[in-house]
């Protein structure tokens, strides 16, 4: 009997959409499977039907059994499940555990309360669990509140805390999304190792695809609430079936194998670097000073170079100090020490007055990473542009008005969107609005902060195919700040690599991939999930 | 990395659909217009004059010549009603007014400038928190002697701290968010950044609450009517007629005193109900 | 900075807030134009006797600020000066009228924490269905009542119309009191009830949105123990900080429900001395209240640490 049966599994919101349209799925027992999909394409309504976590007002139909029992037929065969058949580990353990209580109590809550261990038992129980997952001092994390652990730290104990009933089925909802990449690739071996000692089977839900591939035996494609595609997980990575599956590969940034997007580069390259550099930043640094702390480096003595027309990444994870350097660069922060040259022009102090401001903006502009709160939510996308143009240029009124539709077409948006407000615009869309208010300006130098992060891969292809098309025709400057290494390699020819606020390594993206040279980059490459 | 919220269809699920009470809301308005409306025309709709003394009853039910008869002194109730709720409604509207134009500009400013400002204005109202609204205009009366001006103004200074944590709270995060930083880089100045694209994000869910302050405030000036604090006899004010009929109700005389408590209960119950859906429809409005 | 250094840190914070407090309520008498003998003496022959014993309670020869540490000073020791209505130690007159009003402010807190939460839990877990609507309504409906009128309605079913319970004073003996206070407390209760009310429900809705009420649910856990464990326990925290706030609030409105039912509490004291105006009484009045609210936040900052952990490291509550 299959660990897990899920067939032809629909739902409809009590409005009458459907979210489901008949999945149908199976995990052997000691199997694991991935399950893939963009966002909307319903992959954590389906995990959360495995554990009957849908709320009463869902409307279900199709069968779902985990060995045997079904979760959505009774509370009695539910309870049954959910004590001892399968355990979820859910995206955001910041969220997931109860900040108010300890994490002892988090991981021996289910031990205590429904099969009435005695404290003392449950408490020997909680280490060996914490030990599993690698914690590196289990007896005194008991005691300790959630706040006073990391990120990592706090998805073991989540992990731990779904061990406690011995389950069979592992159901894994994006655990590791919310993670640096090189804490991923840590909680992604715990897993492997868990599920191998215990015979465990997992279903694994992510949106990447070679997290997928790394790890799972077999896939299962997701789009707008349907399976379009399963099989062997190296099958359906190298040979696609779908047509969906074929688009979804081919979006996918690798840092091996061949790259997307190479003649772009090199063509840029080639032209770029026989130019005078647009943006010197020379030993610039930043502190925080705060009240009753430790002062915090953010940014220790960097210093970088990109020609006119170049483009350079800065890649890291998160406490690396990158957002800190281009917040300097933009000036949204100034930097204690060092030079930031734009153009030829010294920025590394804040503006003092309206011309310097607008001079520096000029020069210089940025596109944030949420999309969702990098635009305002009242105001309508072709009037920001046109904020903007007023600002700048002399434009007003119907003139303004049509050079605003101008920038938002050539953005990839139409006329209709002029009048739209963020709140009814994609998150794609709302990126291209981002990048044609950023470029209204005409600025020589744009900066990227992990401005595709929060987008799902085929529409940060697309984005990205955007801003090289951009580059391509007016030469511009690129600054391209993110933690993805793949996505790196497909947008810039130069790369430097960034930890705790310093620069650890720097050089062409293809050469540091190819031949790391520092520790760190070595790590870094190696997390990166590669399909086995 | 991307953001750790729940799926877009997991949260639809969560979130219950409270269908929204189109009819309560749209009596609450309808009634709110009406008492201000009899308010306003008090002159031309009132049967008597609400001072006027009919020697021929005291105290009388309601009948054809009084709809809601006499009270103690034989002034008819129903005009005296009508004629309150100019008192009624002008304290309460003028304290909101004045309470939320100085709390949403000190607000801005303490919530945009942060630092030395914030912590000083910060300071400012936590000493006026530590005194109850009723107080701070208990105490107005005790210095500058009974009537309405002396409430009014002291109340104003009352709620204008709340008015100020709000909004400095909610420019606070505001000025955070990526937004804000963006307009930055495109090189718009910090004043045009607060006052024409934070201020009016921020005003709506404070309009808000300042409607629901208005029924806080109309019970209170009432309160202190009723304590004789505030409107003087003979002037007609709910409150005040409370007072005045409350001896009466021991003596099963109940009308004159349920009469202008119903008129209260009516005004504070329509107004909360559509300050809570104003409060629910702008709050549900703002950027998932 | 470790627990003890923030609470302490807050205290602090708070008795610089009583300080300018007292400030306020000293130099409040300062923005009356003209003479403050005049001003003090309002509605009373001023006779020689009574201005001398007037400058000399208020030390009036002496620069302001002197005046106040005389004030202050005195009031550290007990000492509010003497009542011009009564001829007594404002401290004695306050004494007197302590009882009733601290027995009803009690009383009425009693109804409103358990009534409060209840509702409010009561719509949290319901919401969305027919009697989360209810106990909406019937809060929005209850919160437009005030007190005053409130005690009309009471008096006018259960005292007049019933018989159950007397109307006026506040009774002999303490069995006696209680019984007299039922309504009057229950008169005051109400529109404070909503507030909890709203406030629990509001925090608990909040909560059950969370990821970890549904990482608990999906262990196995009984849907009791989850609201109990994690919904109710992390609510905790604003309801009681708005719970604190409220007891100042309450003992200023008892003034309006003494007023109502005849009691001799501070609330009418507070009443007949702005009427009588016998204004070292109201001063006083008005510092105790101030010193009450500093009291409760004091104790709602002290127990924050236990309620929320995050706070005790200092790290923010979210």
């Amino acid at each position: 009997m299959n660990l897990l049966e899920i067939r032809d599994l629909t739902l409809d919101l009590p409005t009458g959409i459907r979210l489901l349209h008949g999945i149908t799925l199976q995990v052997a027992p000691g199997e694991t499977v991935g399950l893939v999909g963009e966002s909307g394409s319903g992959k954590s309504v389906t995990a959360r039907s495995v554990l009957g976590l849908l709320p009463d007002r869902a409307v279900v139909g199709g069968t779902v059994a985990v060995n045997g029992r079904s979760p959505l037929a009774d509370a009695a065969g539910r309870q049954q499940i959910r004590r001892h058949e399968a355990a979820m580990v859910f995206q955001d353990p910041r969220a997931g555990i109860n900040p108010m209580r300890t994490i002892g109590d988090h991981v021996t809550e289910a031990l205590r309360l429904c099969e009435d261990w005695p404290a003392a038992r449950a408490r020997a129980k909680a280490v060996e669990l914490l030990t599993a997952v690698r914690l590196p001092a289990p007896r005194e994390h008991l005691d300790q509140h959630p706040h006073e652990l990391s990120g990592g730290m706090l998805q073991r104990v989540m992990i731990a805390g779904a061990l406690s009933a011995s389950p069979k089925l592992l159901v894994c909802d994006e655990p590791t999304t919310a993670l640096d990449v090189t804490t991923q690739s840590e909680i992604v071996q715990v897993l492997r190792e868990l599920c191998a000692n215990n015979g465990m089977g997992m279903l694994f839900i992510t949106h990447d695809l070679n997290l997928a591939g790394s790890l799972c035996d077999r896939l299962v494609v997701m789009k707008d609430g349907a399976v379009v595609e399963e099989g062997p997980a190296l099958r359906v990575l190298r040979e696609p079936e779908a047509e969906y599956t074929r688009r979804l590969v081919a979006a996918t940034p690798r840092i091996t194998g061949p790259a997307a997007g190479s003649d772009d580069r090199s063509a840029a390259a080639t032209e770029a670097s026989a130019s005078e550099p647009e943006l010197v930043v020379s030993g610039a640094g930043k502190t925080y000073r705060r009240r009753g702390r430790t002062p915090v480096v953010a940014v220790a003595s960097a210093s970088l170079t990109i020609p006119r027309g170049g483009a350079l990444a800065v890649v890291g994870e998160s406490g690396s100090g990158k957002s800190t350097l281009a917040r300097m660069i933009v000036g949204l922060e100034e930097a204690d020490a060092g030079e930031i040259m734009v153009g030829g022009v010294d920025v590394s102090r804040a503006s003092r007055s309206r011309a310097e401001r607008l001079a520096r903006a000029k020069r210089v502009q940025m596109v944030f990473q949420d999309p969702y709160l990098s635009l305002d939510p009242r105001i309508p996308a072709g009037r920001a542009v046109e904020d903007v143009l007023r600002l700048h240029t002399g434009l007003s009124g119907p003139a303004a008005r049509s050079r605003a539709i101008e920038l938002i077409q050539a953005v990839g948006l139409g006329e209709e969107h002029f009048a739209a407000r963020p709140r009814t615009l994609s998150g794609g869309q709302r990126q291209r609005v981002a990048i044609a208010r950023a470029l209204a300006i005409g600025p020589e130098l744009l900066v990227m902060d992990e401005a595709t992060s929060a987008l799902d891969v085929s529409v940060q292809a697309q984005v990205l195919d955007l801003v090289a098309g951009i580059r391509r025709e007016q030469g511009l400057t690129l600054l391209f700040i993110s933690h993805d290494l793949a996505v790196v390699r497909r947008v810039c020819e130069e790369t430097i690599v960034m930890r705790r606020g310093e620069i650890v390594e720097a050089g062409p993206t293809e050469q540091l991939l190819r031949d790391p040279q520092h520790a760190y980059t070595r790590l870094l490459i190696d997390s990166v999930p590669a399909p086995a | 990395m991307t953001s750790s919220t729940p799926t877009l269809a997991i949260r639809v699920l969560r979130a219950p659909r409270r269908p929204r009470p189109r009819l309560l809301y749209w009596t609450a308005v309808v009634v709110l217009a009406v008492i201000t409306l009899a308010a306003t025309l008090a002159p031309m709709l009132a049967p008597d004059d609400p001072d006027a003394v009919d020697f021929m009853s005291f105290l009388a039910p309601p009948s054809p010549a009084h709809w809601l008869g006499t009270d103690s002194l034989g002034r008819d109730i129903l005009s005296r009603i009508i004629w309150g709720g100019r008192t009624a409604l002008i304290g309460p509207l003028a304290v909101v007014v004045f309470s939320t134009i100085i709390g949403i500009l000190l607000g801005l400013w303490a919530g945009w400038r942060g630092g030395w400002v914030d912590a000083a204005l910060s300071r400012v109202f936590d000493v006026l928190f530590a005194f109850p609204s009723l107080l701070i205009a208990i105490m107005a009366v005790a210095l500058f002697g009974k009537g309405l001006w002396a409430p009014v103004i002291a109340m104003s200074i009352a709620y204008a701290p709340f008015v100020a944590r709000l909004t400095r709270s909610l420019v606070a995060a505001e000025r955070t968010r990526p937004y804000v930083s963006a307009y930055r880089v495109q090189g718009f100045g910090g004043a045009w950044i607060a006052l024409r694209r934070v201020l009016p994000n921020v005003t709506p869910i404070v309009g808000a609450q300042s409607t629901l302050n208005f029924g806080y405030v109309l019970a209170e000036l009432a309160g202190l009517s009723f304590l004789g604090l505030g409107v003087q006899a003979p002037t007609a004010d709910w409150g005040a007629m409370i007072n005045e009929a409350q001896s009466g109700v021991a003596a099963g005389q109940l009308l004159p005193a349920i009469a202008p408590a119903i008129a209260v209960v009516l005004s504070v119950v329509a107004v909360n109900i559509i300050g809570e859906e104003l409060s629910d429809r702008i709050g549900g409005e703002n950027p998932a | 900075m470790s627990a003890a250094r923030r609470v302490a840190g807050k205290l602090g914070g708070l008795l610089l807030t009583l300080f300018l407090a007292s400030l306020l309520v000293f130099f409040s008498r300062f923005l009356v134009p003209g003479d403050p003998v005049s001003f003090l003496l309002r509605g009373r022959k001023p006779s020689p006797e009574s201005v001398a014993a007037i400058t000399a309670q208020y030390g009036l020869e002496l620069p302001p600020w002197e005046q106040y540490l005389r004030w202050i000073l005195g009031v550290l020791r007990g000492d509010f000066g003497r009542s011009l209505q009564y001829r007594q130690d404002v401290s004695e007159v306050i004494g007197d009228r302590l009882p009733v009003t601290l027995t009803l402010v009690v009383m009425a807190g009693l109804i409103i924490a358990v009534a409060g939460v209840a509702f409010g839990a009561i719509a949290a877990l319901n919401r969305g269905k027919v009697i989360d609507r209810i106990v909406l309504i019937g809060l929005t409906v209850l919160g437009a009542i005030p007190s005053f009128v409130g005690g009309i309605v009471l008096i006018a079913l259960f005292s007049v119309g019933l018989g159950w319970f007397p109307s006026f004073g506040s009774g002999d003996g303490f069995g006696d009191m209680i019984h007299h206070l039922t309504l009057p407390s229950i008169a005051l209760a109400l529109v404070f009830i909503v507030l909890v009310g709203k406030v629990t429900r509001s925090a608990m809705v909040d909560q059950l949105g969370r990821e970890h009420v549904e990482v608990s649910t999906s262990r196995g856990v009984a849907r009791q123990a989850v609201v109990r464990r994690h919904v109710l326990r992390n609510a905790l925290g604003p309801i009681l900080t708005v719970s604190g706030v409220l007891v100042a609030g309450l003992i200023v409105a008892s003034s309006i429900v003494e007023a109502a039912f005849g009691l001799s509490g501070i609330g009418s004291l507070l009443v007949q001395s702005v009427d009588r105006l016998d204004f070292p009484v109201v001063q006083a009045i008005v510092l105790l209240v101030v010193f009450a609210f500093v009291v409760m936040n004091a104790v709602v900052d002290i127990l924050e640490p236990w309620i929320d952990p995050r706070s005790a490291a200092g790290a923010g509550a979210r």
